[in-house]
């Protein structure tokens, strides 16, 4: 080839380079450089990355705390009543000089009686209008009243309002969260724990046993969820106890079905049969080989589960199912709000915004955690 | 494929054998259920209505009537809600109101998530495919009965876009269609959402099997592959998602239809509940298990027919 | 050989991927060119880019891949800039390729018959009839038992030898004039690997095609190859006669190969020469020979200087500074000389009972 002759004359080759300089050394296998990066730490550094799951973090941190010390941080309780105060708009010290959470309203009212009942409440007309009423022109107002000044509430501040009866929407608010995130997180964690075990002995034994406890299971999950939960509840009577249970019903299905995945992707692998042959038990070989596996994406959905159940429990609360008074959840605000909508929508957005928040900060961490425990998923979401 | 619609059919009657086992005993532990608690029925009126019910028979007998009962539809009628009127009646009013929202749900929901998820998944990490995601993750975590409430607080009433509530016109008009629009978006947002994300991510994955590579080397442009091998590859799980996103737009639509006012099942199911009418709320959760299962039958025999590995192979 | 009309010339090619961690240089600089009628066996560990290269000759590369620089010929045109469209049409009727994995290499929900032909009828020129016609006998060729019911048939009712036979099929179903093998017999059973092999041989021999066949498994290489490259980290270290190759290697890295690889007197009491340390990291493609690292033989100037290719006949070349004048005489180790003068007294012997 021509290009040998090229290059030896481009490359100038000095002659002792030519002499062999590890002949008669033993060549080892270079040691990795740096340290080695556990699971965890390496998941955690992945974790880290991920912006919105931190945030994600950081909120439900702050819904939890909210959850535990709202409640305490006013003079209010959540079931005391103030029957002259009902309906209150927001009214936040402070705040109200900003124009927001000031604790006025929009009403529509008869022009003729604006002075006559609004007086000194009244802040300004905001639009005039007529409506025919038995055939007669009626005058009409917009008007922005000052409700705590109509209410004689003047040094009185609900931070959210009140509701029809005059009890504080931010205890109960922060409460009612309270309430819907231990439902959901208890359900989690004895879903969890039957789900684990359910799922073990499935995969772990296989053969008949895992037959009859798979049809088992092919048949519980059959059964609509929802159909399943409301029977449950219209049988043991509304409370957070019941509501729990009715969501462990069906709800550890899905865990059992991934922890079995689990168990027949790695009690078949080397390393289980090596630990087999050398005399480990079942025991060991469950909780040291097997199970650490499945850590990952046993927390992963974990945590996307917590969103479903707090929906749950809104959504039967919203159903007449709900919470008995004067106990508040999510869902039992968010039923008493939709009755007054229209006209105090502050009752609805509060505990709308609070849930929404929840349940997106939960999915957007469990999607953080999934991505971090298993890179191969990662840009599917 | 016999073999398979067999086994369908098998695990769907036990279903239904356990659903109507529970639902007799959740309706004998209630007390008061059927008869009621009432004073003021006199004894014999009592006694008739107990024998009517065969409430007077032992327990295993009482369990073969409710049965027979339920099997052939026979609820027994409404005690509080529309009193002495067959549960059945009431039902067949209220469900073609229902199905007629889920079903309008449903077509928007399905080609609408098919879509996105196929967009995202051509576009992946492109700026198309990241906002579609975020919105897709939004929609999939805010509850439809919030999207409801906004909607109807802005849209119907600040607004005024779209009537408040359902109109009560019994055809299918242009105004009523208008005040269908609300519940209909709100049932579908989260299906969207769901589709979207689980067509995307089969999409990808097909987008990057192995087959796609040979479709490719043995002279396939881009688009012809991924038309006829990668899309029709991604749609066969997407009857997995179908289903559970069915029975979802059936339960969400129990509080949309509340908060909408409309007479269907699930603002009977409500009005029911709270009326403690328990044969008629057990009813209406019987005829949505029925629903439930047949979709879940259908979309299994329809795998048995897109998917030749069952087709043919009778396994799944 | 020289004289044989060259249908493929691979001249200074060099990819990279766009990584997490930065730029990975996965070929650096590959020469090499393809007969017509030969088939050509690409030795390497994974990672050496003889992957990579071929996906570039079939323009498949992942989005993240760059050419860097080089050319791929092919009926004078090259290859390296040609789009997706044009690349289309050259795919299948021109260049084939067969792949690792024949159970996810098919697609599982259309009928086999339809693969085969799908193609054909792209390319138009062929009526329906015409090509289920040819499809038939194309896999009766690749040894499908009843094509005409199996044509009917989905992948999942075939076994993983005869999806290979399929995969086979579609790849030669536009009459392709170069057959890229990209590690065809790896997922397979020893005993189905083997029929493949010869299937392969067959149609090579039957059909004149130009066959480039990736393997890190020698033994295959000389069952199948006229020629033989060696790559190392994104390059080719050395090429030959698959004789050359096997009896008279030049390079450390073929050496240790060879070497590494078990044969019929290999008893367990014999240790198998295991190459010690790892492959460089190609985001940083070290300076110089880059198995110096790792070879015996490594003398001051392979840490310096990367060897050119030296000529040791007209068809045998080798990548290492050994072969200068001024390196000191070195011949290759002795228990890779005992192998070899075995393996050539077993093949006389072979010769004479023949």
């Amino acid at each position: 080839m021509d290009t040998t002759k090229q290059l030896k004359e481009e490359i100038k080759i000095k002659e002792k380079d030519f002499k062999f300089v590890q002949l008669d050394e033993k060549i080892y296998d270079e040691k990795f450089e740096g340290e080695a990066i556990g699971f965890f730490k390496d998941a955690m550094l992945r974790f880290k990355k991920n912006r919105a799951a931190i945030v994600s973090g950081w909120i439900i941190a702050f819904i939890v705390f909210m959850a535990i010390f709202g409640p305490m941080m006013n003079e209010y309780t959540y079931r005391e009543q103030h029957l002259e105060w009902a309906f209150l708009p927001p009214r936040v010290p402070g705040l109200e000089k900003l124009g927001i959470f000031d604790g006025t309203k929009e009403i529509r009212v008869r022009k003729e009686n604006i002075e006559e009942k609004y007086g000194d409440a009244l802040i300004k007309v905001v639009e005039e209008y007529n409506v025919k009423h038995q055939g007669r022109d009626v005058a009409m107002a917009v008007i922005k009243v000052d409700a705590y000044k109509l209410n004689e509430a003047e040094d009185v501040y609900f931070w959210l309002g009140t509701d029809s009866i005059g009890r504080d929407q931010w205890t109960r608010l922060w409460r009612g969260s309270r309430v819907s995130l231990f439902i959901g997180v208890m359900a989690v964690i004895i879903n969890m724990f039957i789900g684990v075990v359910y799922g073990s002995v499935s995969g772990y034994y296989g053969g008949w046993i895992d037959m009859v406890l798979q049809r088992i299971t092919e048949v519980l999950g059959g059964i609509p969820s929802l159909v399943l939960i409301m029977l449950f509840i219209m049988y043991m009577g509304a409370g957070i106890i019941p509501f729990i249970l009715a969501m462990v019903l069906t709800g550890w299905i899905g865990m059992s079905r991934m922890i079995r995945a689990q168990f027949y992707k790695y009690k078949g692998q080397e390393y289980v049969l090596a630990s087999r042959t050398m005399g480990a038990k079942d025991r060991s070989l469950i909780f040291r080989h097997i199970l650490p596996n499945a850590i990952g994406p046993i927390i992963t959905q974990a945590t996307l589960a917590v969103p479903g159940f707090i929906f749950t429990e809104s959504m039967l609360s919203y159903l007449g199912l709900g919470l008995g008074a004067p106990e508040p959840s999510i869902g039992v605000l968010l039923a008493e709000g939709q009755k007054v909508l229209l006209n105090h929508p502050h009752l609805t957005l509060f505990p709308a915004m609070v849930i929404s928040i929840l349940m997106l900060a939960f999915n957007l961490f469990g999607n953080g955690l999934r991505d971090a425990f298993d890179p191969t998923l990662r840009g599917q979401e | 494929m016999l073999r398979y619609i067999g086994q369908r059919l098998a695990a769907m009657a036990i279903t239904l054998f356990l659903i109507i086992s529970i639902s007799f005993f959740v309706l004998h532990a209630m007390p008061g259920s059927i008869v009621g608690d009432d004073p003021m029925i006199p004894q014999e009126v009592r006694k008739a209505i107990e024998a009517k019910y065969h409430l007077d028979k032992p327990l295993p007998v009482q369990y073969g009537y409710f049965l027979k009962d339920f099997l052939s539809f026979e609820f027994g009628t409404s005690l509080k809600v529309q009193p002495r009127v067959p549960v059945f009646n009431i039902i067949a009013e209220k469900l073609p109101i229902t199905l007629q929202l889920n079903i309008f749900s449903l077509i928007l929901t399905v080609p609408l998530g098919i879509t996105f998820g196929i967009i995202a998944a051509l576009k992946k990490n492109t700026r198309i495919d990241h906002t579609i995601s975020t919105l897709t993750i939004f929609f999939i975590s805010v509850p439809s009965f919030v999207f409801a409430a906004v909607m109807q607080y802005y849209m119907a009433f600040k607004w005024d876009l779209v009537p408040i509530l359902l109109s009560t016109e019994p055809t299918l008009t242009w105004t009523k269609f208008k005040s269908m629009i609300l519940p209909i978006l709100s049932l579908s947002f989260s299906g969207i959402a769901g589709i979207t994300r689980y067509m995307r991510a089969e999409l990808c994955d097909a987008l990057n099997s192995e087959y796609m590579l040979l479709a490719k080397t043995k002279g396939l442009s881009q688009v012809q592959a991924t038309v006829k091998h990668a899309i029709r590859n991604s749609f066969i799980p997407l009857a997995n998602i179908i289903v559970p996103m069915f029975l979802g737009i059936l339960g969400g639509s129990m509080v949309v239809e509340n908060i909408f006012s409309i007479p269907g099942t699930g603002s009977l199911m409500v009005r029911s509940i709270n009326a403690l009418d328990h044969p008629l709320s057990i009813a209406v959760l019987f005829f949505y298990s029925l629903i439930g299962l047949i979709s879940i039958l259908l979309v299994d025999l329809s795998y048995g027919i897109i998917d030749p590995r069952i087709r043919i192979g009778g396994r799944k | 050989m020289e004289n044989r009309e060259k249908v493929l010339q691979i001249k200074d090619l060099y990819i990279t991927f766009n990584t997490f961690s930065g730029k990975v240089h996965a070929v650096r600089g590959v020469n090499f060119d393809l007969h017509k009628g030969e088939t050509l066996a690409i030795v390497g560990e994974s990672g050496s880019g003889k992957s990579v290269t071929n996906k570039t000759i079939m323009g498949i590369l992942a989005k993240n891949a760059n050419i860097e620089k080089g050319e791929i010929l092919y009926n004078g045109k090259d290859l390296t800039k040609f789009n997706d469209k044009e690349f289309t049409k050259i795919r299948g009727s021109e260049i084939s390729m067969i792949f690792q994995d024949p159970m996810s290499s098919l697609d599982p929900v259309m009928k086999i018959g339809k693969q085969i032909t799908e193609a054909m009828l792209v390319k138009g020129n062929i009526t329906k009839e015409e090509a289920k016609k040819k499809a038939i006998k194309l896999m009766g060729a690749v040894g499908i038992p009843h094509p005409e019911k199996r044509y009917e048939q989905y992948p999942f009712q075939f076994s993983g030898g005869m999806r290979q036979r399929i995969v086979i099929a579609i790849a030669l179903a536009c009459d392709p004039d170069i057959l890229i093998c990209d590690e065809p017999t790896t997922a397979l059973d020893v005993t189905i690997q083997a029929q493949i092999l010869d299937l392969i041989k067959e149609i090579q021999k039957e059909r004149q095609i130009s066959v480039i066949f990736i393997t890190h498994d020698l033994g295959v290489v000389a069952n199948m190859a006229d020629r033989v490259a060696v790559m190392y980290a994104g390059k080719i270290v050395e090429t030959g006669t698959v004789d050359e190759i096997f009896y008279d290697p030049k390079h450390p890295y073929t050496w240790s190969l060879l070497a590494s690889m078990p044969d019929l007197d290999t008893d367990a009491t014999d240790e198998l020469l295991v190459i010690p340390g790892t492959p460089p990291n190609m985001l940083y493609p070290p300076k110089g020979d880059a198995f110096a690292p790792r070879n015996r033989y490594a003398m001051e100037i392979d840490f310096k200087e990367e060897p050119p290719m030296f000529r040791v006949s007209d068809t045998h070349y080798a990548a290492t500074w050994l072969l200068h004048p001024s390196a000191p005489k070195i011949d290759m180790p002795d228990a890779l000389k005992i192998r070899i003068e075995k393996q050539q007294e077993r093949q006389v012997l072979q010769n004479e009972t023949n």
